[in-house]
């Protein structure tokens, strides 16, 4: 008997009982669903993620400097610690393109015509080739030492007046300076362009770390601050009192000499009363963390009254707000190219020369604070882990699924054979084998996994698609997961159909065609 | 059909020699006990005899459902004990066609396809079994009744269909089990006209029933009791041992 004459048989069984069959597949049907719908939306987020990284950013390693125990995403527990000389002299060594710092400004609002939005977060400074010049919807990357800024899509759609290349904005920094900024750019994308910054779309503004970082903490030192803005840690006072930074007292110094806590948990001083931005708790790098340090900072702060954190100056050089005194927390290194050699050599590299004695960042180097510099791919590994775990967590769901399905198709079959009994016996009686009934059944069974392993799939997929696109990713297509859910679908028949297709093959006409 | 009277196939279409069915129910029980029958090629016979005598069981052997405890069931020339499981239900398959009382047709094909599935297990293409099956039910009068499923068809024409799917393989003998039980008056006559017309084209038709009057078209009737035979009538008016 050919296959397809059996599948014919067995297919019009399976018809003659739809709303049993349906039933009996459901089981699989949900099996099936929850994982594809749970690897389309995993995979849809992974792409989403992934996708942000550039060509650009695949030779870029995101360095910082902490406690080797923090193990809570890229930049957490990171310390101001790199000085813009080491920055300059990594960015000569020969294995590296390029080594910029990396510091989200504490802005207040952003104004552009008569209109002013406010900006609390989301103002980034770094290096011009920070945004890829694939990132760059349109105009291009901003220059060092220039007040210009690049934005995204979203930061520039705030205004009603959607703002172009070639506009100007006026952002007010925390400290309350208002800077004159020259749009140069927009980029392509509203999510953010490395791990630093998260990746969840939110309007962010780019800006040159000169003068911009430097300005902020000179306009604090400088006592620019007029303490009229919207505090950004809730509540902080700040009412901009001159010499925030000239208290002369390196945070090592009133912690006893410890540098690694200089600014973990903001080190109360008496002399300052300005929010000090650089600590590494509130340069925060947004991640997770850093939100809890930021609100244990705050609530620090609220009961201190006056008190706040003062910036880590090495050399504890009074009010000196120049370039060269400005202590990044976090940087970026761009190796010559992203193969994984050339990445390789460039953290090597950077490495070296940061441990190092020749550079600042050295004296603050230890056991207890370390560089770590990662590519974006690296640090993705542990989202990437999150989601593998998940993963698992809904594959052992599926599994369970799975085997009350089966459970079910072998029993619904059992009683098929039962209630077919007569059927068989003529089969039998007028020539049937026994692998004839047999493979009857047996498909039978494989077209009911099959079946359900199809609309679960399908369903699976529309979920995982409902899913992608309201949290607005991109639809990725695991069009293996097909395959290996037909796969599955055909073995879970097999499986469950195996003892009522072997009953029904040897049962005995005789008593069959008796079988009332 | 028209070829099962050919000089190439054996005169005798089956034979029993000496054949013994026992059955263990705690104690145990001869169904069939000592029977020699020869059926031969293009013949009618009837069997009959009362519950229990053995019918169902000489039915059984036959038809190559079940294998005797002793003796030999030849059919088409084949020792029936020879024979494997999966052979055996080649030659049943090939070899005998049943009509029941019950008719006994799928549920869920139709007519033509019912007439068409002996055929199906024998591994013939799907265009000659339609084409076989739909002459055989014209020629039991249900040409425009191939499309109907079994729950369409009255008993008579379910019988028709049934004798049409007996006869498909063109086997050596014809097995009907009191085919006419479930049928009125009316569609037994049919039924039975039409036995009388393949018989008369050549098929070899053994009939089990416990009525008379249908016994009676045979052309010889064997009766049966406790399991032997207690005499064979011969039609003609002749009677045997």
């Amino acid at each position: 008997m050919k296959v397809l004459e059996t599948l014919g048989l067995s297919w019009r069984s399976i018809a003659g009982h739809k709303l049993r069959s349906g039933l009996t597949m459901l089981g699989i049907v949900i099996g099936i669903a929850a994982v594809i719908a749970f690897v389309t939306l995993g995979a849809s987020l992974q792409a989403g993620i992934i996708g942000d990284i550039s060509p650009d950013d695949q030779r870029s390693l995101y360095g910082w400097a902490a406690d080797p125990d923090v193990e809570a995403g890229p930049g957490a527990g990171g310390q101001p610690i790199f000085s813009q000389s080491d920055l300059d002299a990594v960015g000569e060594l020969e294995d590296v393109e390029a080594a910029y710092g990396y510091a989200p400004l504490q802005a207040q609002t952003v104004s552009s015509g008569n209109e002013t939005v406010p900006q609390g977060d989301g103002v980034v400074a770094s290096g011009p080739s920070y945004i890829g010049n694939d990132n760059l919807e349109a105009g291009e990357q901003f220059e060092m030492g220039e007040t210009q800024a690049v934005l995204n899509p979203a930061a520039a759609g705030q205004f009603e007046d959607e703002v172009a290349v070639g506009d100007t904005i006026t952002l007010t920094l925390l400290g309350g300076q208002e800077i004159e900024t020259e749009v140069v750019g927009i980029t392509e994308t509203s999510e953010g362009l490395s791990p630093f910054e998260g990746f969840e779309s939110s309007p962010r503004i780019y800006v040159p770390t000169d003068p911009y970082y430097t300005e902020q903490i000179a306009g604090l030192g400088a006592g620019a601050g007029q303490g009229d803005g919207p505090s950004q840690n809730g509540g902080t006072n700040q009412s901009g009192v001159p010499g925030a930074n000239d208290s002369g007292q390196s945070p090592n110094a009133s912690d006893g000499g410890e540098p690694s806590n200089a600014s973990v948990a903001g080190q109360p001083t008496n002399a300052s009363d300005a929010e000090q931005p650089t600590n590494a708790s509130d340069a925060g790098l947004p991640v997770i963390t850093s939100n809890a340090e930021r609100y244990g900072a705050a609530s620090h702060t609220d009961t201190g009254g006056l008190q706040t954190r003062t910036l880590s100056m090495q050399d504890g050089a009074n009010g000196d707000s120049s370039a060269e005194s400005v202590r990044f927390t976090a940087i970026v290194v761009e190796a010559e190219s992203s193969d994984d050699a050339a990445i390789e050599a460039a953290r090597d590299a950077a490495t070296n020369y940061l441990e190092s004695d020749e550079s600042d960042a050295s004296e603050f180097l230890g056991d207890d604070l370390v560089v770590s510099l990662e590519t974006s791919t690296e640090l993705l590994q542990q989202v990437q882990d999150i989601l593998n775990l998940l993963q698992s967590f809904i594959v052992g769901i599926a599994a369970i699924s799975l085997l009350v399905g089966s459970i079910g198709i072998a029993n619904i079959m059992l009683v098929s054979v039962t209630e077919r009994t007569r059927e068989i016996g003529i089969m039998k009686a007028v020539g049937a084998q026994n692998r004839d009934v047999l493979g009857l059944f047996l498909m039978e069974s494989v077209i009911l996994g099959l079946v359900g392993a199809v609309l679960g799939t399908a369903l699976g997929f529309a979920t995982g698609y409902l899913g992608a696109w309201y949290i607005d990713l991109p639809l990725v297509y695991p069009l293996e997961y097909v395959a290996l859910a037909i796969v599955v679908g055909v073995l879970v028949g097999i499986v469950s159909g195996l003892y009522p297709a072997w009953r029904a093959a040897r049962t005995d006409p005789i008593d069959a065609l008796r079988y009332e | 059909m028209s070829n099962t009277g050919t000089i190439s196939e054996p005169e005798i279409a089956v034979s029993l020699e000496d054949v013994r069915k026992t059955y263990q129910l705690g104690e145990p029980v001869h169904a069939l006990d000592g029977v020699s029958l020869e059926i031969p090629r293009g013949s009618y016979t009837a069997i009959m005899g009362p519950s229990g005598s053995g019918k169902s069981t000489l039915m059984n052997l036959v038809g190559c459902l079940d294998t005797p405890t002793a003796g030999a069931v030849v059919v088409d020339d084949k020792d029936v004990r020879d024979l494997s499981s999966r052979e055996r239900t080649r030659l049943r398959g090939s070899e005998v066609g049943f009509v029941f009382q019950t008719f006994n047709l799928m549920p869920r094909l139709n007519a033509l396809e019912n007439v068409a599935l002996p055929q199906l297990f024998q591994g013939i293409s799907r265009g000659d079994r339609r084409d076989r099956a739909r002459e055989l039910l014209e020629r039991v009068g249900l040409g425009d009744r191939i499309d109907h499923l079994p729950n369409e068809l009255s008993g008579g024409q379910r019988q028709r269909v049934a004798l049409a799917r007996a006869l498909v393989n063109d086997p050596a003998i014809v097995l009907a089990d009191e085919p006419s039980g479930n049928l009125d008056t009316e569609t037994e006559s049919q039924v039975l006209d039409l036995f009388a017309e393949f018989h008369g084209g050549g098929t070899t038709m053994i009939v089990v029933t416990h009525e008379r009057h249908v016994a009676e078209r045979a052309e010889r009737i064997v009766h049966l009791l406790d399991g032997k035979i207690e005499r064979i009538e011969e039609l003609d008016g002749v009677e045997e041992k």
